[in-house]
């Protein structure tokens, strides 16, 4: 059986799905933290299952996708994948890559925002908010202008040395792909899913990132875009509304350490609501409008130390 | 409302997380996905209130950390407790 070896929210894991999605690792070990296998048959899913599209237990998550695959996520170590006759790997990854690595990291205790999240000279930057508001739009335009991007759909956010980073995740942005998982099973011939798989080259960030500000993105009917920096308790509920899945947490023991990191993370970081304009047109001006805001906020764009190396995943 | 009596045991609620952020504690109630921030004397009652005691008990507690007089101190907290047992924060019993 051949396999690949990548690095994704901080995670060395060996898949015999091959992902062109992640980035390749560099120097894998034998010791992969995560292992993704193609098994013909799947430990039998319980009849809970029947008529869910997921079941949540203490350390294991299954999930079942009628006509693409059988997931099974367990110990933040384990995803066990049985296609569905027929099934393209496309669809499999899809949903190997969003609901079951969702599932993986919350059993290993990161906290998954759902949402895009860029590396800036102030550090990473995360946009959050509700489904269509524009969160993977944003990014991809921050990308454009040449900003690395660290996630374009689900945030691993995680306590590091120095305060809580962001986890690099993707090498692609998969534009629409809240579309396709949004209701569970999706309806048939909406799986053309590569064409909006768009490679990053090398506009990806390989490493993790200090948080510096979460930016919770809604609309206004009219004006300029506002940029407002929270105070209070709100700032754990913003952070807690905005996980991936949050479903998926159901019964899991981490809850209670979700809920502490949350207050660390409201703490350690800014947490922002920025509106503006529903209007296509704005959306260039809204890098030029966030740059202002984090200079006015935030004080000037420290001056970047890293060598050249770092943006490379030499580190591993 | 109730009226609390001396020898009420009142403990936290199960199904409540909590974190602390800045000078405040925040609480979240998972059935109801209600949040609650809790500062000043109200923090330092949900603080003590995570070893169950009896409402005279926690008179008791108060009265030693702050100017204030057992009476007064059981007066303020029936508004209080009832308040938290009213949006299931608190377990009396």
């Amino acid at each position: 059986m051949s396999f690949g070896d990548y690095y994704t929210y901080g995670l060395h894991i060996r898949s015999e799905i091959l992902c062109p999605e992640l980035m390749p690792h560099a120097q894998p070990g034998e010791d992969p933290e995560v292992t993704i296998r193609l098994l013909s048959e799947v430990p039998q899913v319980t009849e809970s299952l029947e008529n869910k599209y997921f079941e949540v237990q203490p350390r294991t998550f299954r999930m079942s996708v009628e006509g693409v695959a059988h997931y099974v996520v367990e110990d933040g170590r384990r995803i066990s994948v049985e296609p569905a006759e027929g099934a393209t790997v496309d669809k499999i990854r899809l949903f190997l890559l969003g609901s079951a690595m969702g599932a993986l990291l919350y059993q290993r205790g990161l906290f998954p925002l759902h949402g895009s999240a860029i590396e800036t000279p102030w550090g990473a930057m995360i946009f959050v908010g509700p489904q269509g508001v524009g969160k993977s739009t944003l990014g991809s335009q921050f990308h454009r202008q040449g900003y690395k991007v660290l996630s374009d759909d689900v945030c691993a956010v995680t306590p590091g040395s120095a305060g809580m980073e962001v986890l690099p995740a993707l090498a692609h942005f998969r534009l629409c792909t809240d579309a396709f998982e949004r209701l569970g099973v999706p309806e048939s011939g909406i799986f053309h899913v590569d064409k909006f798989v768009v490679p990053l080259g090398d506009g990806y960030c390989s490493h993790p990132v200090p948080l510096k500000a979460i930016h919770v993105l809604g609309n206004q009917e009219s004006g300029d875009p506002k940029f407002e920096v929270l105070r209070g308790f709100d700032r754990v509920k913003f952070l807690l509304e905005n996980l991936y899945r949050p479903e998926y947490l159901e019964h899991q023991s981490t809850q209670s350490d979700l809920m502490r990191m949350a207050g660390a993370i409201a703490q350690q970081s800014a947490v922002v609501n920025v509106t503006r304009r529903r209007d296509t047109a704005l959306i260039a001006t809204m890098v030029d409008f966030l740059e202002s805001a984090w200079e006015e906020n935030f004080g000037p764009a420290p001056v970047k130390e890293t060598s050249e190396g770092e943006w490379t995943n030499a580190q591993l | 409302m109730r009226s609390f009596k001396p020898e009420d045991k009142l403990s936290r609620t199960e199904k409540m997380l909590s974190t602390d952020l800045d000078q405040e504690t925040v609480l979240m109630s998972i059935e109801a996905g209600a949040y609650y921030g809790m500062a000043g004397t109200a923090r330092t009652i949900w603080a003590k209130l995570e070893t169950p005691m009896t409402f005279a008990a926690l008179v008791d507690e108060l009265v030693k950390q702050y100017a204030v007089t057992p009476e007064a101190c059981a007066a303020e907290l029936q508004g209080f407790l009832g308040e938290m047992e009213k949006e299931g924060l608190l377990h009396v019993g």
